[in-house]
């Protein structure tokens, strides 16, 4: 599939946003942890940023954006429906606990919430994928273990960002804890990846075109799809890159989202330091948007066998 | 309930289905399907189906339909099959329920799957869940756009009632295209399916195609001979 960036930073900022609303709600929900301005004037305001943004990029994916309403509609069959119904609930939820935090400590029942719409969001935006039944790199668990993973790994290293910056924390020495789980979460999801890229290279494809076509006989090729010049068939579903570009930015999803963060982390659990945390992040997300757009170049479509050759 | 009692109104086992079949023995691949698609369609109900650069280095444009060409066998036991492909009014349409504001339809009086250009938000997503590449998204207009098997002629009262057919299927020199309801067992495209063991595409991943395809019966000669040689 062609990696399209609008939905890439929409996943990458709105799982970010999910794990630190998450992250937050965990810490904060049995044992007040967080001061309210640490909440009012860092957490929630990042956490709406981020959902903000997600939101714009998500609009940039469509071809008629003035109509994005009606994508709530069937909300019955399409997990892309649900997705655009839980969004903006998960943004009311983040808007309320701004609003709380501002005169009042967060009730516990907004927390709750706050946990089930992130956990509903990151159903829906992985099922969107999971349940397209011939993608098979997609259509399979690991996408909705994936994406809850890495938004709750950026969102909790986020969170280690802010409470370093604001020192927002009652008397709870979190730097280090936040370094050590950071480098948890991380190692899961790294090994998450691993396990996936080794599954997708065994993958054995359903469709081929002796099944695409029907023709009955051996060595089947195609000799003309058709059109010589390009169409949405040959543009949407293929990633245009060559097999060295895809190996080198495997390596940078390797490298970026996973091993230099673990190794910056690493460092902060013994002597904590705002400024390597910080770092970690930032190589962490450059590294997510990479693994994004690998998640969708992976993604081999069975229209593909359709479109094989021009003459 | 009532549905003896009334026998204007079809019981959910005799449902109509319209939908092509097509015969790969003697389709010529002269595309003339696929300009005559494009022709009724870029100025009909549907239209326009934009073409992009058409005149220049890097053309593109929406179709509805596309003949493409394949070989088979080892020379010289070889064969070239020319290969419609259009939307295939799939029975279980997987693009149907993705859809997330109910633009794309499967029609329940004749199993035609449309889509309302005037409800699509163009996010393409009924195209990542159809295997076969039947939708294009329009570049100008940046809504779905397919097949929609011309159901602005084949209920057409103004057109004489011999041309009330899809446009691919007038055009083809060689009919090469059936036409009718793959439900009905009496009609003419039921009949090739039944006699000349019609199939489905891609059935490993159960959508149930409604439009089927004839095998080259020829195939069965030359891989007789290729095991007599």
């Amino acid at each position: 599939m062609r990696p399209q960036f609008s939905i890439v930073f929409f996943t990458t900022l709105a799982g970010m946003a999910q794990g630190l609303l998450f992250s937050l709600a965990i810490l904060d929900f049995p044992v007040q942890i967080f001061t309210q301005s640490f909440l009012s004037t860092f957490a929630f305001p990042a956490a709406l940023i981020l959902l903000g943004l997600g939101l714009i990029a998500s609009f940039f994916h469509l071809g008629r954006p003035e109509r994005a309403w009606r994508a709530a509609m069937m909300w019955r069959t399409s997990w892309l429906s649900r997705e655009v119904i839980v969004l903006p609930i998960l943004i009311a939820v983040t808007v309320l606990g701004l609003l709380y935090s501002l005169t009042n400590e967060v009730p516990s029942w907004l927390w709750i919430a706050v946990i089930v719409a992130t956990i509903l969001l990151w159903i829906c935006t992985a099922k969107i994928y999971q349940c397209i039944r011939f993608i098979q790199e997609w259509s399979h668990p690991s996408t909705l273990m994936n994406f809850t993973l890495l938004g709750i790994t950026s969102g909790w290293m986020l969170l280690g960002v802010l409470v370093g910056l604001s020192d927002g924390t009652k008397e709870f020495p979190l730097n280090s804890v936040m370094s050590g789980i950071s480098f948890i979460l991380l190692f899961v999801a790294f090994n998450l990846k691993l396990w996936i890229w080794r599954r997708n290279r065994s993958l054995r494809p359903k469709s081929n075109l002796a099944s695409a076509t029907g023709i009955k006989g051996t060595n089947i090729r195609q000799t003309s799809m058709g059109l010589m010049g390009g169409s949405f068939n040959t543009r949407e579903f293929f990633h245009h890159q060559t097999e060295r570009a895809i190996s080198n930015i495997r390596k940078i999803v390797l490298l970026c989202t996973y091993i230099f963060p673990m190794i910056f982390v690493a460092y902060s659990i013994s002597s904590p330091s705002n400024f390597i945390f910080i770092l970690a992040l930032i190589i962490h997300f450059i590294g997510l948007i990479a693994e994004r757009w690998m998640f969708f170049a992976e993604a081999n479509h069975p229209q593909n066998l359709y479109y094989q050759r021009v003459s | 309930m009532n549905q003896t009692m009334n026998p204007k109104k079809e019981t959910a086992d005799h449902k109509k289905q319209l939908a092509l079949v097509i015969d790969l023995n003697v389709c010529v691949g002269c595309h003339a399907c696929v300009t005559s698609c494009k022709e009724w369609n870029t100025s009909g109900s549907a239209g326009p189906l934009t073409d992009l650069n058409a005149y220049a280095a890097n053309p593109s444009g929406t179709f509805f339909n596309r003949v493409q060409t394949y070989e088979a066998g080892i020379f010289p036991n070889t064969q070239t099959v020319h290969f419609p492909k259009s939307c295939l009014h799939c029975e279980e349409p997987p693009c149907v329920p993705v859809c997330p504001t109910g633009a794309s339809y499967k029609r329940e009086e004749d199993g035609i799957v449309l889509v309302d250009y005037d409800k699509c938000i163009g996010c393409s997503y009924c195209s990542w869940a159809c295997p076969y590449g039947a939708r294009e998204l329009d570049q100008e207009r940046q809504v779905m756009t397919k097949c929609t098997l011309c159901v602005d002629r084949i209920y057409s009262e103004t057109l004489p009632e011999s041309e009330r057919k899809p446009a691919c299927v007038l055009a083809c020199p060689t009919s090469a295209r059936i036409f009718g309801d793959v439900h009905d067992p009496k009609s003419d495209a039921s009949i090739a399916i039944q006699e000349r063991s019609g199939y489905a595409l891609m059935p490993e991943w159960e959508t149930q195609p409604a439009n089927h395809y004839l095998p080259r019966s020829i195939m069965e000669t030359i891989e007789a001979a290729r095991k007599d040689s």
